[in-house]
């Protein structure tokens, strides 16, 4: 009931109400721009957000990632070309309806697919957080760091497409959080007697580095490789037109989708994308038309859609009340609850309650913001997309990239720490490394080496503690499964590529 | 040949590592020695880079190889030591030089080649950056050891 009062509270602040209008405009734009991700934008963004209130800097965030995962649609059904990884699902059927002099009306169905899923994953959010939170609160650091373990075994393994990467990534996330003085003993770990590095690395230059500059260079690749330019599809007048007729039979496949995508996005690592893709594949599998899905049926629109943006709400659920960011925007969002000295974790709900469900409602007002926009005008943003000059675009992001490191703390070891890690994020892009994992494993390695060092402490030492406990054995158990479940997964279908190519 | 590169880095990051956390003091008796999950992650990612190179043996045992495409390479190298040299300035000259410097040059380099444009940028890069950040959010500038031009411009 906590998100009446804080829905209320938002609503009568002009200037938060504006920044959700703003955020939700941004990451629209943001998102339907093919090569900038909301990510990206959110990094960019994080310093300027030291010089806000706190809910503020979370909401135009929060709000930013929201409208950046909606926006990708816009990209992907009028430009053919998905903003994000999560709307190509969207693109299967979204491109040949506006082939087909469709696209104001596949634009309607999407927006109104990713409020439904939007406004889904956020009601599952306001009613079961506070569940997980009061669960969370009971677990012992054996437990929360069977959870880490858990969290850093699937997101290793399940995104991208090489397990060994996708871990390695990780590790190398842990390693690089390791630097700088140990939390506990003030010993000095990776230092090699630099001053700058017994501070660490931070968190804000490195996601500047991975997320932005990372992506200038590969912008400037891509650039070498693009061909021909974008051309945006334009609706016939009855193609820009959507009814309720037309709708209805799309409702249950939004539905359906809001729950994949709400179930999915709790589980950190899995993402949007895996979310579209389960939820178009279940509904063309049930679908009445599977023969029309994959030629433009509106319903290959709505079902994906929803599900990509159900994610957005649910994926905040392991960050609120364990400290554990299942997406790189959670990753991000953690910074900006560190940098305004709120402590993530359980407890958040008993020092910071209001704070949580203002934010709550703020997002829940920033899908009405980016769905009004989008219905109205979605076609209108694509124009835009396709005058931003992008030879113009990526030199200004790059400059940005090094005056919002440098903002940060003031600090100009922070900007060469962005340079390097800029270069390492497109070199690990570039070598199907798992950016992702990566920082996910920088935020995390922290909270993880604390709570299995208080667990040795617990047992004197014995590692048995992490078996001998219930609750702590299954998280093992499920990161593991996890894991063997990918492995299966990867096995299958080089098999059925391998049978398809002797075929051949 | 990409897979046993790759499959080698990684052995070397991991050894180094592991040489790392081997230089973290023992424990002091009922604590826990501070080097012990830096030593188990970098040994988790030795055992990694070992099963890659096992797999590139097994790729090359294929016959498969993969074609490379650096055409690009060579631009983003150069783009990088830009980037390292403008984050070097910073310490040497301040914000305002290197950065109406560096402006125009990657413009050019992501193909804007308009001499009106790439002479605007020279001034309008540098003023609009340092009034966002260093007037309107009050973040104080780096200072150049050699010379400022903000110091300069300031008298």
């Amino acid at each position: 009931m906590e998100i009446f009062p804080a829905l209320l509270s938002v609503i009568t602040d002009p200037m938060l109400l504006f920044a959700i209008v703003l955020a939700a405009v941004v990451g629209m734009v943001v998102g339907a721009t093919p090569g900038l991700t909301a990510s990206a934008a959110i990094a960019m963004l994080l310093p300027i957000t030291f010089y806000m209130s706190p809910i503020f800097a979370l909401a135009f965030l929060y709000v930013i990632g929201k409208s950046g995962r909606y926006g990708g649609s816009i990209a992907a059904i009028l430009f053919n070309t998905p903003g994000t990884a999560a709307s190509a699902a969207t693109q299967i059927d979204g491109y040949p309806l506006a082939r087909a002099g469709k696209a104001g009306k596949a634009m309607k169905v999407a927006t109104i697919s990713s409020i439904i899923g939007d406004l889904m994953g956020d009601i599952l959010l306001v009613i079961g957080v506070g569940f997980i939170a009061a669960i969370a609160l009971k677990l012992g650091p054996p437990e929360t760091f069977a959870i880490y373990f858990a969290a850093f075994v699937v997101i290793g393994s399940v995104i991208g497409s090489s397990i060994i990467k996708g871990l390695a990534s990780a590790l190398m996330g842990i390693l690089i959080a390791m630097v700088g003085l140990d939390p506990i003993s003030s010993e000095e770990r990776y230092t090699f007697g630099s001053f700058e590095l017994s501070n660490g690395i931070g968190l804000v230059p490195l996601m500047i580095g991975v997320f932005v500059l990372g992506e200038v260079f590969a912008q400037l690749e891509s650039r070498r490789k693009a061909t021909g330019a974008t051309r945006e599809n334009e609706s016939s007048e009855d193609g820009n037109s959507l009814t309720w007729e037309e709708y209805k039979p799309c409702l249950p496949f939004a539905v359906r989708g809001g729950f994949i995508g709400a179930g999915i996005g709790v589980l950190p690592g899995l993402g949007s994308a895996i979310a579209a893709f389960i939820s178009y594949g279940e509904g063309k599998r049930r679908a009445a038309n599977p023969e029309m899905w994959g030629k433009g049926a509106l319903e290959g629109v709505a079902a994906p859609e929803a599900a990509n943006n159900a994610v957005s709400g649910p994926s905040m659920a392991p960050l609120l009340t364990l400290g554990i960011p299942g997406s790189t925007i959670g990753a991000i969002l953690l910074g900006v609850f560190l940098i305004h000295g709120i402590q993530v974790g359980p407890t958040l709900f008993l020092t910071d309650k209001e704070l949580v469900y203002k934010l709550f409602a703020c997002g829940m007002l920033g899908i009405l913001a980016y769905g009004l926009i989008g219905y109205f005008g979605a076609t209108q943003v694509a124009r835009l997309i396709l005058k931003i000059p992008t030879d113009v675009l990526y030199p200004l992001i790059l400059l940005t990239s090094f005056v919002a490191a440098y903002s940060a703390r003031g600090s100009m070891f922070d900007v060469t720490v962005m340079t390097f890690a800029g270069f390492a994020g497109w070199l690990m892009r570039k070598y199907d490394f798992n950016v992702a994992a990566f920082v996910i494993s920088f935020v995390l390695a922290k909270g993880a080496e604390e709570t299995f060092r208080q667990s040795l402490l617990m047992s004197d030492g014995g590692a048995l503690i992490f078996v001998e406990r219930p609750i702590a054995l299954a998280f093992l158990i499920v990161g593991l499964g996890a894991m063997a479940l990918r492995v299966r997964g990867i096995v299958e279908e080089r098999r059925i590529a391998k049978g398809e190519l002797e075929d051949a | 040949m990409r897979a046993y590169a790759e499959g080698f880095v990684l052995a070397v990051i991991s050894i180094g590592a592991i040489w790392g956390a081997w230089q973290v003091p023992a424990a002091s008796p009922g604590d826990t020695w501070a080097g012990i999950v830096p030593f188990s992650a970098s040994v988790a990612l030795l055992f990694l880079s070992g099963l890659m190179l096992v797999g590139a043996a097994r790729h090359a045992a294929s016959g498969v190889t993969q074609k490379e495409d650096d055409s690009a390479t060579l631009q983003i190298v150069g783009l990088f030591i830009i980037a390292l040299l403008y984050q070097q300035s910073f310490r040497w000259f301040g914000y305002l030089l290197p950065t109406a410097i560096v402006a125009p040059v990657v413009l050019y380099i992501f193909g804007v080649r308009s001499w009106i444009g790439l002479g605007l940028s020279v001034v309008l890069c540098p003023l609009i950056f340092h009034l966002i950040f260093f007037v309107l959010l009050g973040v104080f500038p780096p200072y150049g050891e050699v010379f400022d031009l903000l110091s300069w411009i300031q008298g």
